[in-house]
Parts: C-alpha cells; sequence; structure tokens
C-alpha cells in the first residue's frame, strides 16, 4: 500500500519519476481522467498530476524507489540527527567547563551560538540563490557534506546504491541544505541543552576577555544589541553595565580581578543572556530558517515535478480535447479465394450466335461489333442498364449458341450481373459464354490490366466450364 | 421523436461498387486501416467512423457495401409503389423488414439501414469513366429514401466525365462535388464538410462545430509536430557521448567506437521522431522504402543526405556569415559604432570560415580527465555548421510528406524526394533566426526561453510552408 500524495514531498516526486518511465497513459485515458475531475481547469497542474499518481500507483512494477531512498534518508537522518545532538551537547559541556581559576568567557559561546549559526544561515541563503557552481563550492564548507561522505561508506548506504535516484542538482542540493538545518537546529538544542545542565549542575562564574580594545561600555552597547530581540520581555536577560564592567578580565598570569572575586555571586548571571543568544539566534532563526528552506524545497519540488520528462506531455493531454474519427468496430475483411481454373484466354471465337452488351445500349454494341471487326450476329441485344429484369430473363431465355456479352470492364461485376450469367450457364442452348471486357470509348476500347483482374476474380468464383473472358488486348 | 442521444448528423456513404467509398470514408476519418481494395465487394458491412470530442459523438460517417442487385430492388418497390410520394420511404422500409435475412440482399440492407436510420446520403461516382444509364436503378432507389443527399465525383482514371455526370447526377442530388480521396489536402477535407453542412439545415451548427474541431485537431498535429522537431533537434544537437576508455590515451579502435556511438544515439532520437510523427499524424499502417540517404541507419550522416537537405556551400557560408556579423554587430553596438563598424566584418569572416569548416568536421571528439585518472572520450556537441539544416530539413520532409498523405493510399510511400530544398523551407531570414540558437549549442550553451521560442516559430512557418 503506497500513502496518498496530497502535496508535493521527495516521495511523490520519486515515484511520479519513476512511474513515468513505465507509463505516461494515452491521449484517451488522460484527458478522460482529466473529466472525471470535475473543475479540473480550476485545479493547479500540481494538484492534478499528483492526482494522476494517485491513480496510476498501481502501475509501479516493483518496490517503490522512493520508500527505499525515504527509508534510507531516514536511517542516515536519524544517526546524523543524534549525532549533532551530542556533538552540541559536549561543544556546550566543553564551552562551559570551569576549572574554577578563570571566569567562563562568553565571547566564546556567543561566537557558537550567534557568530557561526549566523554566518551558516547567510551561506545557505547564497547557496539556496547563487549559481549551481557557486552552490557546490559552498556546500563544500560544510562538515554535513564532508560526514555524509563518509557516511556513504557505511554498509546499508549501499541498499540505495542499486538504483537511480532521479533528484536534479537543484533539489539534490535544497535537500541538503534544508537537514544542514534541521541538524543545526538540534546541535543547537544540544547546545541549549548542555547550557542549563551545567548552569544547574555547576556554579559557573562568566567574564569576558578579548584582546582588543574594547571598552566595557562598547561592549555592553554590543549586547544590547545582541539582545534587541528580547529587551522589552525579558530584560533581565540582559547584562547590565556593572555586570559587564565587574565581569571583564585580563589574562595577567593566573591572578583574577579582586573586584571580580568581590563579585562573583554576580558572575553566573550571564547564564540567562547566553540561555536567550542561544535560543533566539542559533534555534529561533535557524528553526524559521529551517521552515524557509522546507517551504522553498517544496516549491522547487513542484517546479521540477512539472518539467519532469513526461509530465508536459500528460499536462496538454489533459487540457486538449480528446478528438478521435476512427471505427471502434474492427472491419471483417473480405477473403480472396484462389483461383481453380484459368479463365481469360486471348483468342475469341469466329462467330457468335448471340451479342449481349451488358450496362450497353444496341447502339454502343453495334459500334463495339465494328470496332472489334465482329460480324453480325444472329441476336443482338442489350442486357443490364435500364431494363426490366423480367426483360433480361427473356432475353437469356432467347439466346443461343457462342454468346458474346461485352461488358464494361471498369465496372466490376455486380451480383445482378452474375445472376444474368448464372442463368445464361444453365441455358442450355447457350453452349460457350465469351465475356469481352471493353475499356472506354475514349481510350479505344483498350482495357486495363487491373479491370480484368478484377473479372478474372469473380469469373473464377462461378466456377463454370462455359464461361471464358476474352483478353486480347494483351 | 428525436432520440437526443443519436441527434447527430450520420451520413453513408454509397454508390456502385469499387467507386472510391472506403477510400473517402478512410480520408475523412484519417483512418488509414479501412480496407481498400480493387475486388469488388471488400466492404461487406456497414462500418461507423464517427468524429468524436471527449466521447461526444459530432456526426458519423458510414463505409457501406455497394449495390449488388439495384434493378430488383427497385422492381420490388415499383411492385409495390404507395400511392403517394411521402409514402416510399415506408416502403424502403417494408423492404428491409422483409429481406434482412435474405442472403441476396445482404448488401443492399447493409447500406439502406443507416439511411433509413436518419443518415443524410453521399452517393460516390467514378467520374473518370463514362456516365451509364444503369446508375439511374440506384439514383431512384436512393431518391425513394427521402432523406438529404450529395453527389461525390471521384475521379481514380486519368479521363475526365464530370460534365456528364454532373448533367445526370443534378436531377438526383441537391449538391454534387469534386473529392478526389487520394489527392485531397485537409482544406480539401474542410470544403467538403462545408458543403455536407448544407445539405439539411438542422446539421449545420453540427458540421460547422465539426469543421471547427478538425481544424483545432489539425492545429494541435501541427504543433507537436513542430514540438517535437525542435526537442529533436536540439537533444540531437547538443548531445554529448561519454565513452570510458581503459588506459592513458585512446586507442584507434576506441575512438572510432566513440563515435560509433555518439552517431547511433542520433538515429535513435530520429528514428523516435519519425515514430512520434507517424502516431500524430495517425499513420498506422504506412509502409515505406527507406532508400539510402533518407531513412536506413547510415543516412542521417550521408553525403546524400547533406547534398538532399543540408544547405548548399555558397548558403552555408553566406548563413554562417550573416550568423557571425550579427555577433560582430553586438561588438560595435557595445563600442557604439567606435569600430567603424568592423565588428561586423571580422564577425563575417570568422562565421563564414566556421562555416566552410563545418562542412567536413561534423563533431569534436576530446579525451578528458587524463590527469585525474578519469579517462574518457567525449563526443560531441555536434559542431558542423549544416548538420543541424540537414536534421531540420529531414524531419520536415518525413512529417510534411505524411502530413500530406492522404489516409486514403495503400501505396508503399517511397521516400526520396531530391526536389526538397531545405533553402527555399527555410530561406535566409529565418536562418539567420536558428542560427543563434545553433551557435549557441555548438558552444554548449542552454539557449533560453526567448530563443527557443523563436526557434519553434522558425519551424512552424517552414512546416506550414509544405503543408
Amino acid at each position: 500500500m503506497h500513502s496518498k500524495n496530497s502535496i508535493v514531498s521527495i516521495k511523490s516526486y520519486l515515484d511520479l519519476s519513476q512511474l513515468l518511465n513505465e507509463y505516461r497513459g494515452s491521449h484517451e485515458d488522460n484527458r478522460t481522467f482529466a473529466l472525471k475531475y470535475k473543475n479540473s481547469e480550476n485545479k493547479s497542474p500540481t494538484e492534478l498530476i499528483l492526482k494522476w499518481l494517485d491513480k496510476n500507483y498501481f502501475r509501479i512494477d516493483g518496490e517503490l524507489n522512493s520508500k527505499r531512498y525515504l527509508d534510507y534518508l531516514l536511517s542516515i537522518s536519524s544517526l546524523l540527527g543524534l549525532i549533532f545532538f551530542i556533538l552540541g551537547f559536549i561543544v556546550g559541556l566543553g564551552l562551559l567547563s570551569y576549572d574554577g581559576k578563570l571566569p567562563v568567557n562568553v565571547i566564546y559561546y556567543l561566537f557558537i551560538a550567534m557568530f557561526i549559526p549566523l554566518l551558516s544561515m547567510t551561506l545557505s541563503a547564497i547557496s539556496i540563490f547563487a549559481t549551481d557552481r557557486v552552490s557546490y563550492i559552498i556546500t563544500l564548507l560544510f562538515p554535513l557534506h564532508w560526514i555524509e561522505k563518509l557516511l556513504s561508506y557505511i554498509p546499508f548506504r549501499k541498499k540505495v546504491k542499486g538504483f537511480k535516484i532521479n533528484l536534479s542538482f537543484k533539489i539534490s542540493r535544497l535537500l541538503f541544505i534544508e537537514r544542514l538545518q534541521l541538524f543545526s537546529l538540534i546541535f543547537s538544542i544540544g547546545l541549549l541543552l548542555s547550557l542549563l545542565i551545567m548552569v544547574i549542575a555547576t556554579d559557573i562564574a562568566f567574564g569576558w576577555s578579548t584582546t582588543l580594545q574594547v571598552s566595557p561600555e562598547a561592549f555592553h552597547e554590543l549586547i544590547r544589541y545582541i539582545a534587541i530581540f528580547w529587551d522589552k520581555i525579558i530584560p533581565s536577560a540582559i547584562p547590565s553595565l556593572d555586570l559587564v564592567e565587574i565581569s571583564h578580565y585580563f589574562r595577567l598570569g593566573e591572578k583574577l580581578d579582586i573586584s571580580m572575586v568581590h563579585n562573583a555571586d554576580r558572575l553566573g548571571a550571564w547564564w540567562k543572556f547566553l540561555a536567550m543568544t542561544t535560543l533566539v539566534y542559533a534555534i529561533g532563526f535557524r528553526l524559521l530558517f529551517w521552515l524557509f528552506t522546507k517551504e522553498y524545497l517544496k516549491r522547487r519540488l513542484e517546479e521540477s515535478i512539472l518539467s519532469l520528462n513526461g509530465v508536459d506531455k500528460i499536462l496538454r493531454e489533459f487540457k486538449t480535447p480528446y478528438i478521435s474519427t476512427q471505427a471502434p468496430k474492427k472491419e471483417r475483411h473480405l477473403k480472396i479465394v484462389e483461383a481453380k481454373k484459368e479463365v481469360v484466354v486471348k483468342k475469341r471465337e469466329a462467330k457468335y450466335q448471340t451479342i449481349l452488351g451488358w450496362n450497353f445500349s444496341k447502339d454502343e454494341i453495334l459500334l463495339a461489333n465494328d470496332a472489334k471487326k465482329i460480324d453480325r450476329a444472329d441476336n443482338i441485344w442489350a442486357v443490364g442498364g435500364s431494363n426490366s429484369f423480367n426483360r433480361d430473363l427473356e432475353i437469356v431465355k432467347n439466346s443461343t449458341g457462342t454468346v458474346l456479352l461485352y461488358v464494361k470492364s471498369w465496372e466490376p461485376p455486380t451480383m445482378d450481373f452474375i445472376d444474368i450469367l448464372e442463368m445464361l450457364i444453365e441455358n442450355s442452348s447457350v453452349l460457350r459464354v465469351e465475356i469481352l471486357p471493353l475499356g472506354t470509348i475514349g481510350k479505344y476500347y483498350k482495357n486495363e490490366e487491373e479491370h480484368i483482374d478484377i473479372w478474372r476474380r469473380k469469373i473464377e468464383s462461378v466456377d463454370s466450364q462455359k464461361v471464358w473472358i476474352i483478353n486480347h488486348d494483351r | 421523436m428525436i432520440d437526443k442521444k443519436n441527434s447527430y448528423p450520420k451520413f453513408a456513404v454509397v454508390g456502385h461498387p469499387n467507386k472510391g467509398k472506403s477510400s473517402i470514408v478512410s480520408a475523412l476519418a484519417h483512418d488509414d486501416t479501412v480496407q481498400i481494395g480493387n475486388t469488388p465487394g471488400t466492404t461487406q458491412v456497414k462500418r461507423g467512423f464517427p468524429l468524436k470530442v471527449d466521447g461526444k459523438i459530432i456526426y458519423e460517417l458510414f463505409d457501406t457495401p455497394g449495390f449488388q442487385r439495384a434493378r430488383r430492388i427497385l422492381a420490388w418497390l415499383e411492385d409495390n409503389r404507395p400511392v403517394s410520394a411521402d409514402k416510399r420511404a415506408d416502403t424502403i422500409r417494408e423492404f428491409i423488414y422483409n429481406f434482412r435475412d435474405d442472403e441476396r440482399f445482404r448488401d443492399e440492407i447493409e447500406l439502406l439501414e443507416p439511411i433509413m436510420n436518419g443518415a443524410g446520403i453521399i452517393y460516390v461516382v467514378d467520374a473518370s469513366k463514362p456516365y451509364g444509364a444503369e446508375y439511374e436503378i440506384e439514383m431512384e432507389i436512393l431518391r425513394w429514401t427521402g432523406q438529404p443527399s450529395m453527389a461525390i465525383l471521384n475521379l481514380i482514371g486519368d479521363e475526365d466525365y464530370r460534365e456528364d455526370w454532373s448533367r445526370a447526377l443534378g436531377q438526383y442530388f441537391r449538391l454534387v462535388r469534386t473529392f478526389n480521396p487520394l489527392k485531397a489536402k485537409f482544406k480539401n477535407h474542410i470544403e467538403l464538410l462545408e458543403s455536407i453542412a448544407q445539405l439539411k439545415e438542422d446539421w449545420t451548427d453540427s458540421i460547422k462545430d465539426a469543421i471547427d474541431i478538425l481544424q483545432k485537431f489539425h492545429n494541435q498535429k501541427i504543433d507537436r509536430t513542430v514540438e517535437i522537431i525542435k526537442d529533436t533537434t536540439i537533444k540531437s544537437l547538443s548531445y554529448q557521448y561519454r565513452h570510458k576508455i581503459k588506459s592513458k590515451s585512446a586507442t584507434k579502435e576506441e575512438y572510432i567506437l566513440a563515435s560509433k556511438r555518439y552517431r547511433r544515439e542520433l538515429i535513435k532520437y530520429e528514428k523516435k521522431l519519425e515514430k512520434d510523427i507517424l502516431e500524430i499524424w495517425k499513420h498506422k499502417n504506412v509502409e515505406m522504402i527507406e532508400t539510402a540517404p533518407l531513412i536506413n541507419d547510415i543516412g542521417l550522416f550521408s553525403k546524400e543526405s547533406e547534398s538532399i537537405f543540408g544547405l548548399s556551400q555558397k548558403e552555408l557560408i553566406l548563413t554562417g556569415a550573416s550568423a557571425g556579423a550579427i555577433s560582430g554587430a553586438g561588438i560595435d553596438l557595445a563600442l557604439g559604432g567606435g569600430t567603424f563598424f568592423l565588428g561586423s566584418l571580422v564577425g563575417g569572416v570568422v562565421g563564414g570560415v566556421g562555416a566552410m569548416v563545418g562542412f567536413d568536421n561534423l563533431y569534436n571528439i576530446k579525451l578528458m580527465g587524463q590527469k585525474i585518472g578519469k579517462r574518457e572520450l567525449i563526443v560531441g556537441p555536434m559542431k558542423s555548421h549544416n548538420f543541424p539544416y540537414i536534421l531540420l530539413g529531414r524531419a520536415l520532409y518525413y512529417a510534411s510528406t505524411l502530413a500530406n498523405r492522404s489516409h486514403a493510399i495503400r501505396d508503399t510511400l517511397k521516400l526520396d524526394d531530391r526536389e526538397f530544398f531545405i533553402e527555399k523551407v527555410i530561406d535566409s531570414r529565418m536562418r539567420r533566426r536558428v542560427e543563434n540558437i545553433h551557435s549557441k549549442l555548438r558552444d554548449k550553451k542552454e539557449p533560453n526561453e526567448e530563443l527557443l521560442e523563436e526557434y519553434r516559430e522558425v519551424i512552424l512557418e517552414s512546416f506550414k510552408k509544405l503543408i
């Protein structure tokens, strides 16, 4: 069973890509599908294509590539999530470890909890909007890239190596950046947790120290800027100038400033500021940026889904009326019977007792006689044409001896003709019937081979020893 | 009572045997599966060809068997002649009822049934043969049906007796039109439908709708053909084949193999294009003779193909020169004409020389990755200046031949037209437009949407010239 794809996701993208390799539907099927969804004109192309995917899931043979890929992604993401959380926690512990001699320098902590996240988010943003080449170079700066490279050697990675994941570079890059934000968020949660645990479990003296010539006033000003997001909500989480002044220390041997020692109980007050910095910059901003990358990835997936090979064809077929002009019923084909005897002869009889003209007038028969140098016969009659059937019966009865039957070579023999011919055959006074197919007067009665063939096939089917076709034009 | 479900117009194509009824239906229905034979009685039962849009029938054509025993039917009708003309159709119905199971009148019943169910009559005759009185019997029977009717003069042979036929047919049919299904183009098809629309007032709107639909259908086919030609040409011109090699440098055999595989892929693209075009134009059963320069596997890269479908050396140089001049002019413009338009001159010369080189050097083969150990031969993209025109020429020739081919033709299609001149189909103005995209593809650059649209327009314009 598969889950329905109502929104664009990596799963729907991969499933559609896999389906399109196997099936794209006919115009008729796709148009019928689109018409089934009322108001489909108003639906977005992405929605329609996802519905089409849902309807045609059953056509995907074997395991879904998306399942294998997402299972792999989940396993690796869970592992990486755990690693980043532990890493965040350990980094926190490291930064806040207080040996009782020197205070914990808040500048280090600010570097990790604020500067690095802001830098990483800026680079991520550049990577999202930059060209492929620049984006790739930026990706190399992130440890996640190298960790994933290393993880490619772990055993279950091989499971997804067997098939090709059809993700474009753009989508792969966005997926990487989106996951980077998630892991960074988890890292920061680990960092914050370690801060809280350390604050609860130990008594930390915070201070600040720098080689640069920074006055406590300037440092305090900087801190106020950093705390701008919470100065109205939690003013206690902003160190006072007094605190900044007393927590400023210089690394002169092992000795602490005497004022620091006197105010040791106040130095721990920095933790609120550090916790808020972590919460706002490393967690809050990161969360927002993560949601943004998720949404951005979704949008790009929507675009990419529409540019998958084959989607344009399906969408065009959704919109285009299906026009058919062809017959739904299969044709019953005519069986052509092979000849049993040769009925076409070149030589005709010297004299005829009866001359008939099928669909010729008597004048036309006389004209043909003249052209073909045929002597007058005892009887010359016009048959077919506008004669009644009974009149033809009478002519057939009165026919005797060898009968010459003129026919229009271009007019194929109808069953009406065959009926008359069969009656002639049945007439015992008729000894022989010679059919002479004539061409048009325009062509001096010269017939065409293909017309003779038509006559030959039909006369062969009559299967009579009395009937012959004369073809002395060949 | 009007049956709403079956209220669309129907037309029965009837006539004497072997007068081209099936050919006419085949041409009008764009269906080359209809059996057409010179043996009378090829069509044994009536067969409907509905024009459907999304399942809705707009009109239906019926191919019917020819009249076989018309005289006997008319004799029966005369024997049962009603007192008034308005009852004649009933007499026909009575005939059908009485003789439905009579094998002798099977063909006539097959052809009369759709007419008595409301189909208009399209009576087909061969006007290249003389008129004969025997046809009057068939026409008289059809007159008894009382249905709207028209006659089509089909010229099967090389003589012309249309005048005689028109005089006779005019006495029986409201309209007489000439239509040659073997030569008919889409325009003639539409003209015939416009005539049919005049047969009955009730049918006019449906037939007009059908004309609109068929126009759209035809335009869809053109658009799809152009799109496929555009996509295939771009894909072929930008294609690169990567061939992994074993040692540090490639052997001669590896060069040959890589080159062969590259060419094979381009041939595959062309074959796919041909298959798609056959499908678009609904030619399912067309048989082709594959003549050397055109279709067979060596054709695409042959000298013959180049001479038929490519540009002449002169035109090629001019095209290269003008395209080069355009880029040169760009330099001039960028420098505000300060170069005294030397840019155009230099660009023209460079473009022209490039075009000449393109005649013999089709594509590059480069050996890559020697230092990093991932050694491969890269073949392509196509660098010849003439090859794009050969590809376009072949595709346009193939597509236009099929688009112009009537579905009534059953002869083998011989693709060997040496009269095809790409220079006429894609003139110098159009060449200047397409050369922009060709040069981008040669430089492995992706053309933007604007250029792609321009390319499509040029292909469309050239294709329309041919159909």
